[in-house]
C-alpha cells in the first residue's frame, strides 16, 4: 500500500506541475484577451467585419480589355491607389481597398477593386465620392477609318491655331479612335490656368497637367510620330477636346481645354490632383448596412454563442460526469485561445465567421467525446482511470486525426473558393479544429490523467464520477 | 444487430431517401438568392408598418419587372420589408430607397445589396466546384487512409461508399431547403454553400469514426498464416490472414462500439446550431438550418447507410467468388 502511495505521488508531481503551467497559461491567454477587449485604444482590438459594424462594401469592375495582359498588374494597383487615396479624402477610420482577380475556374478573368467602407451608410455619398475620380485618357483620331468623315468640321470648331473643339453635335457617326496608353496613371499633377489670350485661348479657364517623366517620354513619342493628326483627350470615356499635333511636344505637360466654366476646370482640377484612373471601372455590386442592424446581428451572435458555449459544457458534464469537467475547462482554454487568435491573426470577424466560431464551439468537444467513450471502455474493462485515460488517447487518436483532417481539408477549400465573406468563415472553421485537437491534446491529456487512478470495481462515489450517461 | 438483421430494408430506405431528395430538388428547384442570381436586395424598416399594398402600388410605376416583397421582423424587433429586384441602376436604387422610406412612419433602409449577374455566375461556378472539390478530396483521402485494409472488401469500397454518404449528407439538405423555399420563400446564398461545404467535411467524420473501428476489429479478429515459398531458387514469405468471424458480426459490433460517440459528437455539434438558430438572429439562420439537418443526416448515413452497404457489398462479394 505504502509502495503504491509513493509511486502515485511521484508520478503526480511533474504532473501537477504540467497542470498548473496549462492552468496558468490559459489564465494569460485569458487575462491578456480581456486587457485588449476592454481598453479600446489596445493594439489588438477585435476586427469587426462590414457586416457587424455597419458600412458600404462595393466592388469595381476594371475594364483590361485594351491593355496587354502583362500591364494588368500593375495598373491594378494604381487604380488601387487612386482609390485608397479618394477613399481616405472622406475621412472613413479604417477603408479596405484590395485587388481581386476572379480565379481560373470562371474561364474569363475579371480584374476587381473592392471597397470597404466602414461607418459609410449612406451608399449615396460613396459611390458619388469614388465616381468622382476621372478617367483620364489621350487617343489619337483614326484618320484611316471612314467614320470619322461624319464628323462635320467647319470654322466653328477649328480655332485660328488648330485647335479642334467638338462637341455632340458634331458626331453623326462614331469616329474611332486608337489608344495610346497614355492614361491618368502619368498623370503627376494638375493645375488651373487661364487662357490670357494667349493662342486662341481667349479668357477660357484651361487645364494644365503635367505628366510622370515616363508619361512625358510617352507624350513625347507619340506626338512625334503623329504630327499633323488629331490627340483626342478624354474625360470619363467623354471626348473634351481633340487638337491637332502641330509639332513634338517635349516639355511633359499639355492642356485640356474644352469650354469648361471655371468652376468646371478647378473641380477637375481637384479631382485630377487625387488621381486619375488608368483603367475605366464600372460599379458591380454595392452592399451596405445599417450599423444599427449590424450591431444587433452581433449581439444576437454573441448571445448565441454564450448558450451554445453553456449548452456544450452542461451536456459534456451530465454525460460524462468528472472527465466532463475536464472536457468544460479545455473548451474554455479553446475559446480563450481562439479569440487570442482572432486578435493576433487578425482575423475580421464577420455574421459567418462567428457562426463558424459557434460550429466550432459544438465540434471543439468532438475529440473529447472520442477520447471519453474509449476511455471508458477501457475503465469498464478493469482498468484504473489514469490507465484508461492513456489508452484511451492512444486508440482515439487515428480517428480524431483523420476525422480532422477531412475537416481541415474543407475548410482549405471553403478559403479558396471564397469572396471575402466565405474566406472569414474558412479560416475561422480551419483554425477552429487545428486549435481544438492541440487543446483536446495538451489540456484534456494533462488534466485527465492527474485525476485518481479509481477503478470501476472500488465502487466508490469518485469511481462512480467516471461513468456516463445513465449508467449508476 | 439490427443492422445486419435489416440490411436490406435499410437499403430500400436510404434508396427511397435518395429518389425522396432528388425528386423534391427536381421538382421545386433550389430557389437560388441574388448572391447566385445577380439582383438587388432592399431592406426596410418602420416604427409604423405601412400596408403591403401600399408599397406594391407606390412601387408599381418603376417597372421593376418581376418582384418580392416580404414582410420581415429585424434583428431589433422592428417590422419591415426585405424587397428583392432585378439590379438596380443607381438612379433605380434611388427612387425605390425613396418610397420606400416615404411609405411609413421613420422608415429606414438598413441594408442594400446589390450583385451584378456576372458575379454571380461566377459563384455558381465556384460553388459547384468547391462542393466537387471538397467531396473528390475526401473520397481520396479516406481510400488512402484504408488503403491497409484489402479483405473482405478493398479500400476503395469504403472510398465508394463514402462518395454515396456524402451524397446523401449534401442532398437531404438540399430538399430541405427546396421545400423551406417553395413554401416559405427562403432563398439559397453564399451562406448555404458554406453549410454544405462544413457539412460535407464535418459529416464524414462519423463514417471515418466507425470504418476505423471496422479497421481496427478486423485487425484484431483475424489469423496470420506464414507460408514460406520457394519458386525458381527465391524465398519468399507470404502471408494470409482469415477472419476469426464473419465480416457481418465485425461490421455489426463495430457500430455498436461507435454509436454513442457518433451520437454525442453530432450532439454537441446541434446544442451549438441550435443555439444559433434560435437566438443567432435571421442572418445565420437558414446557415444553421442547414447544418443542423445535414448533420443528422451525416449521422444517420454513417451508421444505418454505411454499414449496410459495407455488409451488402461483402456478402455479394463472397457470393461471386464460391
Amino acid at each position: 500500500m505504502k509502495e503504491i502511495q509513493r509511486e502515485v505521488t511521484s508520478r503526480s508531481i511533474t504532473q501537477i506541475f504540467y497542470v498548473v503551467a496549462v492552468l496558468v497559461i490559459g489564465l494569460a491567454i485569458g487575462f491578456f484577451v480581456y486587457q485588449t477587449t476592454a481598453n479600446e485604444a489596445s493594439k489588438y482590438p477585435f476586427r469587426l467585419g462590414l457586416d457587424l459594424e455597419g458600412g458600404s462594401h462595393l466592388v469595381y469592375e476594371a475594364d483590361v480589355s485594351g491593355v496587354d495582359s502583362a500591364e494588368v498588374p500593375e495598373l491594378m494597383n494604381v487604380l488601387k491607389d487612386v482609390i485608397e487615396r479618394r477613399v481616405n479624402v472622406f475621412g472613413v477610420s479604417e477603408p479596405i481597398v484590395q485587388v481581386e482577380s476572379s480565379s481560373f475556374v470562371s474561364g474569363e478573368v475579371h480584374e476587381r477593386l473592392v471597397v470597404e467602407l466602414p461607418g459609410v451608410t449612406d451608399i449615396n455619398e460613396a459611390v458619388a465620392e469614388i465616381g468622382k475620380t476621372p478617367l483620364l485618357e489621350f487617343k489619337l483620331v483614326d484618320e484611316s477609318v471612314p467614320s470619322t468623315d461624319n464628323i462635320q468640321i467647319d470654322g466653328n470648331n477649328v480655332s485660328a491655331d488648330g485647335v479642334l473643339t467638338l462637341d455632340a453635335g458634331d458626331l453623326s457617326g462614331e469616329p474611332s479612335y486608337i489608344d495610346t496608353g497614355l492614361t491618368g496613371r502619368y498623370l503627376k499633377h494638375a493645375e488651373l490656368v487661364f487662357g490670357q489670350g494667349q493662342g486662341g485661348l481667349s479668357n477660357e479657364p484651361i487645364v494644365s497637367v503635367e505628366f510622370t517623366p515616363e508619361g512625358g517620354k510617352l507624350f513625347e513619342t507619340i506626338t512625334t510620330e503623329h504630327v499633323g493628326e488629331f490627340l483626342a483627350i478624354f474625360l470619363d470615356g467623354e471626348i473634351v477636346s481633340a487638337p491637332r499635333i502641330n509639332e513634338p511636344i517635349s516639355g511633359g505637360g499639355a492642356v485640356i481645354s474644352g469650354g469648361f466654366t471655371a468652376e468646371e476646370a478647378r473641380d477637375l482640377v481637384q479631382n485630377l490632383n487625387f488621381g486619375a484612373l488608368p483603367l475605366p471601372i464600372e460599379l458591380q455590386s454595392t452592399q451596405t448596412i445599417g450599423s444599427s442592424l449590424g450591431a444587433e446581428i452581433l449581439g444576437k451572435g454573441l448571445q448565441a454563442g454564450a448558450i451554445g458555449f453553456v449548452a456544450v459544457i452542461a451536456f459534456m458534464l451530465l454525460w460524462y460526469r468528472l472527465p466532463g469537467v475536464v472536457a468544460g475547462v479545455a473548451l474554455i482554454f479553446y475559446g480563450l485561445v481562439m479569440m487570442a487568435l482572432f486578435k493576433f491573426i487578425p482575423v475580421t470577424l464577420t455574421a459567418a465567421g462567428l457562426a463558424g466560431f459557434i460550429l466550432s464551439v459544438g465540434m471543439a468537444v468532438d475529440a473529447n467525446v472520442l477520447v471519453f467513450e474509449r476511455m471508458k471502455e477501457e475503465y469498464f474493462k478493469g482498468n484504473d482511470a489514469r490507465e484508461a485515460a492513456r489508452v484511451g488517447f492512444a486508440r482515439a487518436w487515428s480517428a480524431i486525426r483523420d476525422g480532422n483532417v477531412t475537416s481541415i481539408l474543407s475548410a482549405v477549400i471553403l478559403f479558396w473558393f471564397g469572396t471575402s465573406i466565405v474566406k472569414g468563415f474558412a479560416l475561422v472553421f480551419g483554425l477552429g479544429v487545428l486549435v481544438s485537437m492541440f487543446t483536446a491534446i495538451v489540456v484534456t491529456r494533462t488534466l485527465l490523467l492527474v485525476l485518481p487512478a479509481v477503478k470501476e470495481s472500488d465502487n466508490s462515489f469518485v469511481s462512480k464520477l467516471f461513468g456516463s450517461g445513465l449508467n449508476k | 444487430m439490427f443492422i445486419i438483421r435489416h440490411t436490406k430494408q435499410l437499403l430500400i430506405f436510404a434508396v427511397l431517401i435518395y429518389v425522396a431528395a432528388f425528386g423534391l430538388i427536381g421538382y421545386f428547384g433550389i430557389p437560388l438568392g441574388i448572391d447566385f442570381t445577380g439582383g438587388s436586395l432592399t431592406e426596410v424598416s418602420y416604427e409604423e408598418l405601412p400596408q403591403k399594398m401600399v408599397l406594391e402600388e407606390a412601387l408599381s410605376p418603376l417597372s421593376l419587372g418581376g418582384y418580392s416583397l416580404r414582410a420581415t421582423t429585424e434583428e431589433g424587433g422592428r417590422e419591415g420589408y426585405i424587397l428583392r429586384t432585378r439590379e438596380l441602376s443607381e438612379a433605380e436604387r434611388q427612387s425605390v430607397t425613396n418610397i420606400l422610406t416615404d411609405a411609413g412612419v421613420d422608415g429606414t433602409v438598413d441594408r442594400f445589396t446589390s450583385i451584378g449577374p456576372v458575379i454571380g455566375e461566377e459563384l455558381k461556378g465556384k460553388a459547384f466546384w468547391a462542393i466537387g472539390a471538397v467531396s473528390l478530396i475526401i473520397v481520396f483521402y479516406v481510400a488512402f487512409v484504408f488503403r491497409g485494409v484489402s479483405k473482405p472488401v478493398g479500400s476503395w469500397v469504403y472510398g465508394g461508399i463514402t462518395i454515396l454518404v456524402l451524397i446523401h449528407d449534401v442532398l437531404v439538405p438540399t430538399a430541405v431547403m427546396s421545400i423551406l423555399g417553395y413554401i416559405l420563400g427562403v432563398e439559397a446564398d453564399v451562406l448555404f454553400v458554406m453549410a454544405l461545404l462544413a457539412v460535407l467535411g464535418y459529416s464524414v467524420n462519423d463514417t471515418i469514426v466507425v470504418f476505423d473501428r471496422v479497421r481496427e476489429n478486423l485487425m484484431g479478429n483475424r489469423n496470420e498464416k506464414e507460408r514460406v515459398i520457394k519458386e525458381a531458387g527465391v524465398t519468399r514469405t507470404e502471408t494470409t490472414y482469415t477472419l476469426t468471424r464473419p465480416f457481418e458480426e465485425i461490421v455489426g459490433e463495430s457500430v455498436s462500439q461507435t454509436m454513442a460517440r457518433s451520437i454525442n459528437t453530432s450532439l454537441t455539434t446541434l446544442l451549438a446550431l441550435v443555439a444559433l438558430y434560435i437566438f443567432g438572429g435571421a442572418v445565420t439562420q437558414t446557415f444553421a438550418l442547414v447544418l443542423i439537418v445535414g448533420i443528422i443526416a451525416g449521422t444517420y448515413s454513417s451508421i444505418f447507410i454505411a454499414n449496410p452497404l459495407l455488409i451488402a457489398i461483402a456478402r455479394w462479394q463472397s457470393k461471386k467468388n464460391q
